[in-house]
């Protein structure tokens, strides 16, 4: 555990200077987190704007996570599995692709954008894709703006 | 099987009634759960088993304080070769039980799934009121509700409820439509069903015309009614911090997760530790905004709830008569889940073979998500 006092907020705020969001990606172990291993070894540029988290399968994904790392100040959350047919558990995509389609009813009743969440398909073998899709999905973010829905309840 | 049955002495009530003494008393069943009025004349449930207690009964009492598949929740997660349940509950109740046995949290082998038609009750808090001390109060509702009567004092969920008959049963008693005074339409949909209306005094005929035309036009209005309510809804919930505002009074106490019939978890997700922050977490959540609100989980609760209870919620609204704050949660349930349903082509409780729909999938649906 820390130790020292906490006196100032540990994630700088991102309105401060130019807005570089902060994205937030759940990667499948056997797909998209391999494409970005690709995208990392074969040296493509893309934007540092996300933050990887690695889950076994796109399936594993509960909308809560996704509403959560919204809530904890993520500007924009990416979900990235196997394509539909390849999953390594066979069907979890297909699961998974279920929930997201009813989640973004539920995000634009809450105020957020569904801008702001984004699903895609990245085999292991689709560096480039995955590099292009962390593009398309930082622009998108960025010209949302910082997100200030759901970043806490304020008091007001 | 169908036919009309007889009504005894101008009181469907106690015509009721005597099915069931007669299924208890030939060990058809060993039990029934039913409507029930307590000694100081509150509305409850209880399950009867000696005939001679059934005075108490009130199969058509027309309040309702907790939706009843919690309770058959409680008591039915196993099957027992001993034991065989009647369950006269009304329509939403029956929906619950059949996503609880979807979600196999009910065994049905040892229930009979016994419904009576409900055109809406009222809440149960304050019901003694509204009785008084009117000993007739069910049969006169029947009467009065066997035509289309709205009454703007019935349970909110009530007034949007387009399912006055039960969708699945074994057995359904039903007075919508009829002349309650003198007959109910009683018909059975399987074996079980059957099995219950032998050696009674049906007249077999087809469903009389009327009946059709009564629920079809109590379908109508109630779905007319929904659309108006949600279209107030949308009104009130324009500009994205409504759902905050919409909240704001929300005191954390999670009741309506307590009392939700198809919200089955042992331990809630939010009453776990994973909420347990210490005191300097809390301080650098507050640092980044300034100021936050406490409690602090509120609407990530709400959210969460919604997404998790939409495709299998029945809109019974029982979770807006449990909250201490009057949060309007029975409309905004029932635009939430309905939407969610309609996407997935199903409705809760409208059949045991359905697959619940976050529990299944189709190869060619939903092909746009993930391909922007």
């Amino acid at each position: 555990m820390d130790e020292s006092p906490v006196t100032e907020a540990v994630a700088t705020d991102s309105t401060a200077g130019a807005f570089e969001p902060k994205i937030v990606a759940f990667l499948c172990n056997w797909c998209s987190y391999a494409g970005a291993d690709l995208a990392g070894i074969s040296r493509i540029q893309y934007p540092p704007s996300i933050r990887v988290i690695r889950v076994p399968c796109s399936g594993r994904v509960d909308p809560f996570f996704i509403l959560k790392a919204l809530q904890n100040g993520a500007d924009g959350v990416l979900v990235s599995g196997c394509h539909p047919g390849d999953c390594h558990y066979l069907t979890g995509n297909y699961v998974a692709r279920r929930r997201f389609a009813v989640l973004n009813d539920l995000l634009e009743f809450a105020g957020i954008d569904p801008g702001r969440v984004s699903f895609s398909w990245v085999s292991a073998a689709e560096g480039e894709r995955f590099a292009e899709v962390v593009r398309d999905v930082t622009e998108k973010v960025r010209q949302l703006g910082p997100n200030k829905k759901l970043l806490k309840e304020e008091v007001a | 099987m169908k036919g009309t049955l007889k009504v005894e002495a101008k009181s469907p009530e106690a015509t009721i009634r005597g099915l069931f003494a007669r299924w208890l008393k030939e060990g058809k069943l060993s039990a029934i759960l039913s409507p029930a009025y307590s000694a100081a004349g509150t509305a409850t449930l209880a399950l009867f088993s000696n005939p001679q207690k059934l005075d108490e009964a009130a199969p058509l009492l027309p309040a309702m304080g907790v939706n009843a598949a919690s309770i058959v929740a409680e008591f039915a997660r196993d099957a027992s070769p001993n034991a065989k349940v009647g369950l006269f509950l009304r329509p939403c109740e029956l929906r619950a039980v059949v996503e609880l046995i979807k979600l196999k949290q009910v065994a049905p082998d040892s229930l009979v799934l016994i419904g009576a038609d409900c055109a809406g009750t009222y809440k149960a808090a304050g019901f003694r009121n509204v009785r008084g001390k009117d000993a007739d109060f069910d049969n006169k509702h029947v009467r009065e509700q066997s035509g289309y009567a709205e009454n703007v004092n019935f349970r909110v969920a009530c007034q949007m409820c387009e399912y006055p008959k039960p969708l699945v049963f074994d057995l359904n008693v039903g007075f919508i439509g009829m002349d309650a005074d003198t007959e109910l339409w009683v018909e059975a949909a399987t074996d079980k069903g059957k099995g219950l209306v032998e050696g009674l005094e049906l007249s077999a005929q087809d469903e009389p015309d009327k009946r059709k035309k009564a629920l079809e036009g109590l379908s109508a209005a109630r779905k007319a009614t929904t659309a108006k309510r949600i279209e107030e809804l949308d009104k009130a919930m324009m500009g994205p911090e409504k759902l905050v505002e919409y909240f704001s009074d929300c005191l954390n106490c999670h009741n309506c997760m307590k009392v939700c019939p198809v919200c089955y978890c042992r331990e809630c997700f939010f009453d776990s530790d994973t909420f347990q922050r210490d005191i300097g977490e809390h301080v650098r959540v507050s640092l980044r905004k300034g100021a936050t609100r406490m409690p602090s989980e509120t609407l990530l609760f709400h959210l969460t709830r919604m997404n998790h209870m939409m495709a299998s919620c029945v809109q019974c609204g029982i979770c807006e008569d449990s909250c201490p704050v009057t949060i309007g949660l029975a409309t905004l349930f029932k635009k939430v889940s309905q939407n969610a349903q309609k996407e997935f082509e199903y409705v809760s409780g409208r059949s045991l073979d359905e697959p619940l729909p976050l529990a299944t999938f189709r190869e060619s649906e939903f092909t746009k998500v993930g391909e922007e």
